[in-house]
Parts: C-alpha cells; sequence; structure tokens
C-alpha cells in the first residue's frame, strides 16, 4: 500500500516537472516552423505549447479580457507599445541574449520601445500592392503607385477584381500615404480626405478581406489587393504549386508603405522567464531565423540569417526592400481612445457609402 | 389556478422549485447579470487598452467616473441609425423568404404519412451536422466567379445583353447565406404547429362548401399563426445579430449592427460605446417584438 501511494507521489511529481517546462508562446497563425520547435525542445527538453491570434486587436482584446500566463507573445509594434504602457510585459534581460548582436541595427531601438528594454525583432510584413502578374501587363497597368488602388481612371479596367484589407489603420494607412500624409497623420481634415479617397474607389473593390484574398488570387478570380508581403507570397506558392499560367507578384509604392515589425515579447505573468530568453535566443540564431522566412517569405530583421535564405525570397525587393524604399516604410502607432472612436465612425461610414 | 394551488402539497412545491429553478438561475446568470453588466459599462469610459477606464483614479488627470458620451455620440451621427435600418431590412426579407419558402415545406411535412415525417424533419436538421462556418465558406465557391452557377447566370444574362455580375462578396450573397442557414429555424416551429391541426376541421370547412383556398385561408393559415411568429422571431433576432456571414461573404457595403458591435469590442476595443450599441439594439428588438405582439393579438381576435 504505501509504496503505491509513493509511486503514485512520485508520478505526480514527474508530472509536475514536467509541466514546469512548458513554454507558453502566443503567436500569429503559421508564424513559426514545425521543425523549428522540434529542434527548441530537443534542446530544451520541454514542450512548446502555442496559442494562436489572427490580428494584434483580438490578441490585444484577449489579454484586456484578463488572458495571463503566456510566456512569449509576438506583437506587432503598436501592439508592442500598448503593452508596454499597460505594464503587461517584462523587461528583457540582455545578458541570457547574445545572439541579439545578429540583428540589423536598423530594426532596433525603434520608436514603440526605445533601446529594446521589452522587445526582440523577430519578423516584419510590409503591407503592399500584390497583383496577378500576367493579368495586369495585358491590362497595360503599371503597379508603382497607391494610384491602382484608388484611382478610377485605373480601376475601371479592374472593376470587381480588386480587394482591399479589411483594417481600418492599414486601408486608412494606404489612403493617407498616396495623399502625401504620413501613416500616422492624427488630423481628422485628413482622414475625411482619406474616407473620401476611399469611398470613391469602393464601387470598384470587390470586397474589403483579410483572409481569403490569398485563395482568391490563387485561383485567378482577384486580379489586384492591397495585402500582406507573406499572404502575396503565399499566393504565388499555391499558385505555381496549382501550375496556373501566371505568377503572383507585388510591389512597393513609390510613396511609400506599412511596415509592420512583429517583435517577441514576455508576458509579464509567464512563469518561465529563463526558457523564454533561450527561446529568443534560439530564433535570434541565423539558421533558425532563416527557416521561418523560407517558409512564409516574411522580412527578416536578423543578418546572420541571410545567408541561409533561398536566393528568390532574399533578393525580392518587396521582402527585403533596399535602403531607399526602406525610407519610405512607417510604422503604426497606437491610437488613443478619442481616435480609435473617430476612426471607427469614419469606418462606418465608409462601409454604409 | 387559485384552487389548485391550495390543493399544493409541500412536497409539489418542491418539486416545483426544483425543477424551475435551475433553468431560471441558469437565464438570470446568463441573460440578466451580463444584461445589467451592459447598461452600467454603457456609461463608463473606454479604457486606454480596452475595458473600462477606472470608476475612480487617483490622478485626477485620468478619466473616470460615469458619462453620457456614449449615447451622445450614438445621436451625435445619422449613421448609425442608418445601420439598424439597413439590418432590420436584411432581417426581414430574410425572415421572409424564409417564410415563403418554409410553409409550403413544412405543410408537406405534415401531410405526409406518419412515418415518413420523422425522416423528412431529420433531413431537414441534417445541415446542423457540419459546422454553420464550413457552410458559409462552401457559398464562396459556389457563388464564385468561376462556379457553374455564376456561369450560367451570366450566360444568361450575356443573352441578352447585360453585363456579367458578380454574386460572391454582395448583398445578394449575405442574403442567400442568412435564409440558408436560418431556413431550418423557420421550419421546425412551422412543422410542429401544423402537424397538430385537427384535420375534421378541414372536413367541416369542405362540408360547409369552402374550397381549397378557402380552407387553409380560413382555417390553416390562422391556426398556424403562433408557429410562424415562433419562426419568425427564430429567424429574425440571429439574423440582426450576425457578422459572420457578412464578414464572409458580403461586399464593399455590407455592414450590420452585428459586425459594428464586434468591431467595437475588438477592433476599436471600445467597451462602452460596444454596449450602447448592444443596448439599442436590445430595445429595437424588444419594440419590434411588443409591436408584432400588437398586431398578432389584433389578428387572433378576428381569427
Amino acid at each position: 500500500m504505501i509504496w503505491r501511494v509513493l509511486l503514485l507521489f512520485i508520478l505526480l511529481f514527474i508530472d509536475a516537472a514536467h509541466a514546469d517546462d512548458v513554454l507558453h508562446l502566443y503567436n500569429w497563425n503559421n508564424y513559426i516552423p514545425a521543425q523549428t520547435i522540434a529542434r527548441f525542445e530537443a534542446s530544451c527538453a520541454c514542450r512548446v505549447v502555442q496559442d494562436y491570434y489572427s490580428d494584434n486587436e483580438e490578441m490585444l482584446a484577449k489579454l484586456a479580457a484578463g488572458a495571463s500566463g503566456y510566456d512569449l507573445i509576438v506583437p506587432t509594434g503598436n501592439a508592442v507599445e500598448s503593452l508596454i504602457r499597460q505594464g503587461a510585459l517584462r523587461p528583457l534581460d540582455k545578458n541570457l541574449l547574445p545572439n541579439l548582436h545578429n540583428i540589423d541595427p536598423a530594426y532596433l531601438n525603434a520608436a514603440f520601445d526605445p533601446s529594446n528594454r521589452y522587445s526582440v525583432p523577430y519578423a516584419y510584413t510590409l503591407t503592399l500592392i500584390g497583383y496577378n502578374r500576367e493579368k495586369i501587363r495585358e491590362l497595360d497597368l503599371t503597379t508603382d503607385s497607391w494610384a491602382i488602388i484608388f484611382e478610377p481612371i485605373y480601376l475601371k479596367k479592374l472593376k470587381g477584381r480588386v480587394t482591399v484589407l479589411d483594417s481600418q489603420r492599414e486601408l486608412l494607412a494606404a489612403a493617407l500615404k498616396y495623399l502625401g500624409y504620413s501613416v500616422n497623420d492624427v488630423d481628422e481634415v485628413h482622414w475625411k480626405q482619406a474616407r473620401d479617397l476611399i469611398i470613391r474607389a469602393k464601387p470598384y473593390w470587390a470586397a474589403f478581406n483579410a483572409s481569403s484574398y490569398i485563395k482568391e488570387l490563387t485561383v485567378g478570380n482577384i486580379w489586384l489587393v492591397h495585402g500582406y508581403s507573406n499572404d502575396i507570397f503565399q499566393a504565388d506558392l499555391d499558385a505555381q504549386k496549382a501550375n496556373r499560367k501566371f505568377r503572383i507578384v507585388s510591389s512597393i509604392p513609390k510613396e511609400g508603405a506599412v511596415m509592420a515589425l512583429d517583435s517577441m515579447v514576455l508576458q509579464k505573468t509567464g512563469s518561465h522567464p529563463d526558457l523564454s530568453h533561450r527561446f529568443i535566443n534560439f530564433m535570434l540564431d541565423g539558421r533558425n531565423s532563416a527557416e521561418l522566412t523560407n517558409l512564409i517569405g516574411s522580412g527578416n530583421p536578423n543578418r546572420d540569417a541571410l545567408q541561409y535564405i533561398r536566393p528568390e525570397i532574399s533578393q525580392n525587393p518587396a521582402v527585403f526592400p533596399n535602403r531607399a524604399q526602406q525610407v519610405r516604410l512607417e510604422m503604426l502607432h497606437d491610437l488613443n481612445r478619442h481616435q480609435r472612436r473617430i476612426l471607427s465612425r469614419i469606418w462606418t461610414q465608409i462601409k454604409l457609402k | 389556478m387559485t384552487d389548485s394551488g391550495h390543493k399544493h402539497t409541500r412536497a409539489a412545491r418542491l418539486a416545483k422549485y426544483l425543477m424551475g429553478g435551475p433553468p431560471l438561475l441558469f437565464l438570470l446568470l446568463l441573460f440578466a447579470v451580463p444584461s445589467v453588466i451592459m447598461v452600467l459599462a454603457s456609461f463608463r469610459y473606454p479604457g486606454e487598452f480596452g475595458g473600462l477606464a477606472p470608476l475612480t483614479a487617483a490622478d485626477p488627470n485620468t478619466l473616470q467616473g460615469v458619462t453620457l458620451e456614449t449615447y451622445q455620440f450614438f445621436f451625435s451621427d445619422l449613421i448609425y441609425i442608418k445601420v439598424f435600418i439597413k439590418s432590420f431590412f436584411m432581417a426581414l426579407a430574410t425572415t421572409l423568404i424564409c417564410l415563403i419558402m418554409a410553409y409550403p415545406l413544412a405543410l408537406l411535412i405534415a401531410l405526409s404519412p406518419k412515418k415518413n415525417r420523422n425522416l423528412m424533419v431529420l433531413m431537414v436538421i441534417l445541415p446542423f451536422a457540419s459546422n454553420f462556418l464550413i457552410r458559409v465558406y462552401a457559398w464562396m465557391i459556389i457563388l464564385g466567379p468561376q462556379s457553374v452557377l455564376s456561369q450560367l447566370v451570366n450566360n444568361f444574362l450575356h443573352l441578352f445583353g447585360n453585363a456579367p455580375v458578380h454574386l460572391l462578396f454582395s448583398p445578394f450573397a449575405v442574403l442567400i447565406a442568412m435564409v440558408y442557414v436560418h431556413l431550418p429555424f423557420m421550419v421546425l416551429p412551422l412543422y410542429s404547429n401544423l402537424e397538430k391541426h385537427d384535420p375534421s376541421l378541414l372536413d367541416a370547412a369542405q362540408d360547409l362548401g369552402a374550397n381549397g383556398w378557402q380552407r387553409f385561408w380560413r382555417v390553416t393559415f390562422p391556426l398556424s399563426l403562433p408557429g410562424i411568429f415562433s419562426g419568425s422571431a427564430l429567424v429574425f433576432i440571429p439574423v440582426l445579430g450576425m457578422f459572420a456571414i457578412p464578414d464572409i461573404l458580403g461586399g464593399t457595403g455590407d455592414m450590420l449592427i452585428g459586425n459594428l458591435i464586434k468591431e467595437q469590442f475588438i477592433g476599436t476595443r471600445d467597451w462602452p460605446f460596444g454596449s450602447t450599441l448592444s443596448i439599442m439594439l436590445t430595445i429595437a428588438v424588444l419594440l419590434i417584438a411588443w409591436l408584432a405582439a400588437k398586431l398578432g393579438g389584433h389578428r387572433g381576435h378576428y381569427a
């Protein structure tokens, strides 16, 4: 009897020890390759458990509603800013991150987290114009400007074949850029100009869409999108896999575009800070970091990773923009509650027109 | 009622509480309490990061306390009323189409031999076996520009010299999926009502010289009104709050109240205004239910 109880205790203890070595990662969908996770698990003798979100707002809303206990989160810059101001993050211990020097300094010290007290760059996406190369060529259109998304003279040829992101901030940012303003302009007059520009173009668009446009591009139903660089990359991969007679390519508009830098941060309520630092340091290794880029075509801020990235990706200017293009990229800042409410009303007006 | 009350023994009363208690508690916990929270939230300021601003804060510069600003904001621009009106028309159209399609079907099932009825009802319920979202996504394929349906429609339009139309990402796509998803909710209450009709009433009407149409319009239809009302409520109210279908199948203009409310809680992180919109929606639904009950009551008298 006593042995059984003892055995039970031992089993319980082993189980508890196991439970201690679980890293809780709250991440974007499909934002880390399975083999990378497997290698980390082998190296640390731990388990990585992932929860997923599909946009920052969803993640912030879940945390605001009290979700806790995540060790690591991978939010975009403006969401990092919001989390820092809420006091929801744990400062990093840089001594545990020797691989941090691999990050290109251009991506460090961003406005959302000066001197990277809380965040380590993970990957970035650009919001650009993606298109069906053969169709756009056939129609003799140029894609180097947001004009093709907003100007009826071009859109006439594309009626019902264009989708734009179903995101207030992203669409407003594109319109603001086209009008010559910053993506972070909060002047209500400028917002209204952007609104009117969007309303004028809207009849030519098929939908506001943030997810199924990848498939629609691949199938050939949609010819031009305002979308994320890695989605467009995915659409091209799928189109090639399906032996389509067209390629899906992207271009950075000359007016500039939004860059979303996703960073690894530690939630304050996470219970494995050491393991989390090991994970971050592991992901800062060029080889590991490159795997993600090779899988989904995301931008990579890691200098050491470049040598491991497939050349068709590393030489693609829409994934790795040159210095001249980099200057015209902007990251979104968080809006305050008043601005959010006004923007929501503008969005309602856009949708209802 | 009062007579039987005296006869109630203690045990019977206890049984009554035991049976009625849990559902009552359930309703109270999951409907009344959240509603009260919503009403209270609508008078607060939004928190900077979602949630609510504190009622009292040490720092006098932070927003705190209670306010009417969400209600002022709601009425400051007609746009929100317009979203409501649009959603009501969508819900009304869905309800009417469901009614027109469901009534003959329910009647058919009710008039079938008893042994077939269960099978037919099962077939009405069968779509529930697969997930709601998958069924909505399936419509993306059915309505997509390369689908057989789209090509048939556009070939037909072409014959008459009309320009091709896009079925997907349109109010039409939203309406069709709304009807598809909610049709069983109209069929089932109608069927359970029609099934109980006493066939001897129709025989009596026939004996008194009523023709087929008269028998339906003067006997069956008035008797089925309760079924129509409950079916309509089961369709109208969920459609009013639906956000997934316009999100997936809607075009650039298909925003309904459901989408607007969802956006307040997720994208805009403005819980007080989201609560205000929900309360306005509840008030509007109650108003409509009250109106319908009044109208229904009148009809009942004539019947």
